[in-house]
C-alpha cells in the first residue's frame, strides 16, 4: 500500500464535518489534512477517525500510592457522596474545581481526566469547611494537598509552565512598583495576558468592550496621566532594601 | 399458678409481646413511661403507615385496645423500673409511678424501650430551630395526622419542598454511622401523600443512596411514576434564608458535577433513629450489653436477635436497631415466646 502526503490541495477545519462535532474533543479527532492512499486522495473528512472515549483500564496502582501518602491516607473512605464540594469556597467561584470529582479520579487513577484540571487543581484555599462537614471525614482538605503533590509528580512540564508564568507575572507587578510606584492594571493585564500566549484574545470582544467602557467613564485617561509619585526616589529605595533583605534572608534559610 | 412477666416499653414491640403473653394466661406488668400506650407512632400521631398506607390506628390503635381492655395485662403508665435485682433465676423489680412504688417478683422480663428521634438541631448546618421551614420528619408525619400541612412561617400551603436524607445517620461527625433504615421509605411515602393532597407542590429528595429496601421499593417507583417526585443525587451541606421566605439548599449535583444552591418553601430532614437515653439506662439498670451504635445488644444478632446477655431477660423492637413497625411486632411475638418458655422452665 502506498501511503502519500501532498501537501497541494487547501481542506475543510479538523473534524468539521463531523455531526455534533462540540461534544467531541480535539486530541480523540484523528485526520490527516493530506493523504493518498494506492494512488487514491482520502484528504480531509475521507479518513477521519475518532478514537473511542471508552475508558479501559482502572488503575490502581495509582491509589496505592496516595493511600501511602499522611493527606492521602484515607482516600479509601470516600464514597462520593458530594458534601465536600457542596461546602467549598472554591467552587462556587471557579465550577471545574470539584474535590469530590477530584478525589474519584484519583481513586480509579484517571489522570487522563485529572490533567485536563491542573489549572484549577491547587485552587484549594485551605479553609477546611469541607473537613468539617465529610461525613467519612476523608479530611478532603488534605486530600486536596496530596492532590497537588500528585499534580506536581506527574505533570511536571504542565505545572512548570503554570509556575514560570506565574514568575513571569510577578516580575512584571515588581518592575511597575518599583519603577513608577504605581500599579497600572491595564498595563499588568495586557502584559499578563501576552506571557500566557493570549493575545489573540486581546483582540476579542470582551477586551474591546472594557477598553471602550474604560474610555467612556474616563479611567483610561487618568491611567496615561498619572506620574510618579511625589518623592518616589526615597520610597523606591526603601523598597529595594526590603526586599534585598527579604530575599539573604530566605537563601540563608534555604541554605543557599 | 400462672407465670409473671415484666414487659418494659408500651411501644409496637412491648404492646403485641403483652397481648400474646396475656393469650397465654400470664400476668403481664406492662410498664410505660409515658401516659399512654403506642411508642413513638402515637406519640407523633403517624396517620397513614408505610408499605401500604393503611390508617396507624388499624395497628397501633388495634394494638393499644387489647392491651388496656383488661385481660391479664396491669398497665403502669407514666411509671418506671427503679430498681431491679436478680433472685435466682427470676428477677425481682420496683415499678415506680404517681401512685408509689411496688415490688413484684418476675420469672422473666421483655424490654422494649424502643428508639428516639434523632435532634437534627445537632448538626447545625441544617439550620433546624433556626427557620421554621425546616422541619424533619416526624414533626411531618405530626403535621400531617393533625391534617396541619402548611409552611410553619406563614400558614400557607407550600409549592417547592426538598427532602434531605440520611440526617443524623450514616455520618461519623455526629457519631452514627448506621443507617437509620426507614427514613428512605417514610420519605418516599410522605412526598407521595404531600402530592396527594397539594398536587401543585413540587417534592424534591436529595439522597446519597435510596435505600427503600425489600417490598418497600414499590413506594419509590409509586413516588417518581405516579407523583412526578424529583430525585437529585447529592448531599446538603448548608440551609441558609433566601428571598422571599425561602430557604436556601447548597448542594452539589454529583451527578451533573456541580454545586447549587436552590429555595424551597419548606424543607424535611429525614432524621433518623438512635437509641436514646433510654438505652445506656436500661442497660446499666438491668445489667445488659449496649452495643457500639448505642443500642441495646442483642446475644447472637443473627439466632437470637430478641435474647439479651442475660438468661431471663429478653428484647424487642427498636430498642436492637432501627427498624419498621413490622419487625418490631414480629420480635415482640418472638420476644414472648422465648420469655414464656423460660418462665414455664424456671417455675
Ligand atoms: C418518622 C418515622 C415514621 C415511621 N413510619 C413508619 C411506618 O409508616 N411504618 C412502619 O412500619 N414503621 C414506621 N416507622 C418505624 C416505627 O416507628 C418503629 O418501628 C416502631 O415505633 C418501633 O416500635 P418499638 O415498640 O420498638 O419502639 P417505640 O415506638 O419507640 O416505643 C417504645 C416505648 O417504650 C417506652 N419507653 C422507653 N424507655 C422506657 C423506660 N425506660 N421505661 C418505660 N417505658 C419506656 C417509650 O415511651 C415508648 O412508648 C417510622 C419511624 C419514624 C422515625
Ligand atoms: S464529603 Fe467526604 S465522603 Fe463525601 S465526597 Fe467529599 S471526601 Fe468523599
Ligand atoms: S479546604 Fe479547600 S477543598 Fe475544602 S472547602 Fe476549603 S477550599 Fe474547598
Ligand atoms: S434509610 Fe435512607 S435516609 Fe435513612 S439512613 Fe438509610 S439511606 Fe439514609
Amino acid at each position: 500500500m502506498a501511503l502519500e502526503k501532498h501537501e497541494s490541495r487547501p481542506v475543510a477545519e479538523k473534524g468539521e464535518h463531523i455531526i455534533a462535532r462540540h461534544l467531541i474533543e480535539d486530541e480523540n479527532i484523528k485526520e490527516e489534512k493530506n493523504l493518498v492512499i494506492d494512488g487514491v486522495d482520502v484528504s480531509g473528512r475521507w479518513n477521519t477517525f475518532i478514537i473511542s472515549r471508552v475508558d479501559s483500564e482502572f488503575d490502581r496502582s495509582f491509589f496505592e500510592e496516595i493511600k501511602k501518602t499522611v493527606a492521602g491516607s484515607r482516600i479509601n473512605r470516600c464514597w462520593q457522596c458530594g458534601m465536600c464540594t457542596a461546602s467549598c469556597t472554591v467552587t462556587p467561584l471557579y465550577r471545574r474545581f470539584n474535590p469530590r470529582a477530584f478525589i474519584y479520579m484519583m481513586q480509579l487513577g484517571n489522570l487522563k481526566e485529572l490533567k485536563k484540571y491542573i489549572d484549577v487543581a491547587w485552587r484549594c484555599v485551605g479553609c477546611y469547611k469541607c473537613s468539617q462537614r465529610c461525613p467519612k471525614q476523608v479530611n478532603p482538605a488534605e486530600m486536596m494537598e496530596a492532590l497537588a503533590l500528585v499534580i506536581k509528580k506527574y505533570f511536571p512540564e504542565e505545572v512548570e509552565t503554570k509556575l514560570k508564568l506565574d514568575e513571569e507575572v510577578k516580575k512584571i507587578y515588581e518592575d511597575m512598583i518599583i519603577g513608577h510606584g504605581r500599579l497600572d492594571l491595564a498595563k499588568l493585564h495586557t502584559s499578563a495576558m501576552q506571557k500566557s500566549g493570549r493575545t489573540k484574545e486581546l483582540l476579542g470582544k470582551i477586551e474591546r468592550g472594557a477598553i471602550l467602557k474604560m474610555a467612556k467613564d474616563g479611567r483610561a485617561f487618568s491611567i496615561l496621566k498619572l506620574g510618579k509619585p511625589h518623592n518616589w526616589g526615597s520610597s523606591r529605595k526603601a523598597i529595594e532594601n526590603y526586599l534585598h533583605k527579604l530575599n539573604t534572608i530566605e537563601n540563608g534559610e534555604a541554605g543557599v | 399458678m400462672s407465670e409473671n412477666i415484666l414487659v418494659i416499653g408500651g411501644g409496637p414491640a412491648g404492646l403485641n409481646a403483652a397481648v400474646m403473653l396475656s393469650e397465654l394466661g400470664v400476668n403481664v406488668a406492662l410498664v410505660e413511661r409515658d401516659s399512654f400506650l403506642g411508642g413513638n407512632p402515637k406519640k407523633f400521631k403517624y396517620k397513614f403507615l408505610f408499605p401500604d398506607m393503611q390508617p396507624a390506628d388499624n395497628v397501633i390503635g388495634e394494638l393499644i385496645k387489647k392491651a388496656e381492655s383488661g385481660g391479664n395485662i396491669k398497665v403502669y403508665y407514666s411509671s418506671e423500673v427503679s430498681d431491679f435485682k436478680e433472685n435466682g433465676k427470676k428477677f425481682d423489680a420496683v415499678i415506680k409511678s404517681a401512685s408509689g412504688s411496688e415490688t413484684k417478683t418476675f420469672d422473666s422480663v421483655i424490654v422494649a424501650t424502643g428508639f428516639e428521634h434523632f435532634d437534627p438541631a445537632r448538626d447545625a448546618k441544617y439550620s433546624y430551630q433556626l427557620f421554621d421551614d425546616v422541619i424533619d420528619i416526624k414533626d411531618l408525619e405530626r403535621m400531617m395526622g393533625e391534617n396541619n400541612f402548611v409552611r410553619p412561617s406563614n400558614g400557607k400551603p407550600p409549592k417547592k419542598v426538598a427532602f434531605i436524607l440520611c440526617v443524623g445517620s450514616r455520618d461519623r461527625h455526629v457519631g452514627n454511622q448506621y443507617c437509620s433504615r426507614v427514613c428512605c421509605t417514610v420519605s418516599v411515602k410522605q412526598a407521595i401523600e404531600m402530592r396527594e393532597h397539594f398536587p401543585d407542590c413540587e417534592a424534591y429528595i436529595f439522597y446519597m443512596d435510596i435505600r427503600t429496601y425489600g417490598f418497600f421499593e414499590d413506594l419509590y417507583w409509586k413516588a417518581m411514576e405516579e407523583h412526578d417526585v424529583q430525585i437529585v443525587k447529592g448531599r446538603i451541606a448548608e440551609i441558609t434564608s433566601g428571598p422571599d421566605n425561602t430557604v436556601v439548599c447548597k448542594g452539589e449535583d454529583t451527578l451533573l458535577r456541580g454545586p447549587f444552591e436552590i429555595p424551597f418553601d419548606m424543607v424535611v430532614l429525614a432524621s433518623g433513629m438512635e437509641g436514646g437515653p433510654q438505652s445506656p439506662e436500661i442497660s446499666s439498670k438491668l445489667g445488659i450489653e449496649l452495643d457500639e451504635h448505642g443500642f441495646l445488644k442483642p446475644e447472637n444478632v443473627t439466632l437470637s436477635p430478641f435474647k439479651s446477655n442475660k438468661p431471663g431477660v429478653f428484647l424487642a423492637g427498636a430498642c436492637t436497631g432501627p427498624k419498621a413497625i413490622s419487625d418490631s411486632i414480629t420480635e415482640g411475638a418472638a420476644a414472648a415466646m422465648n420469655a414464656y418458655t423460660y418462665a414455664v422452665k424456671n417455675r
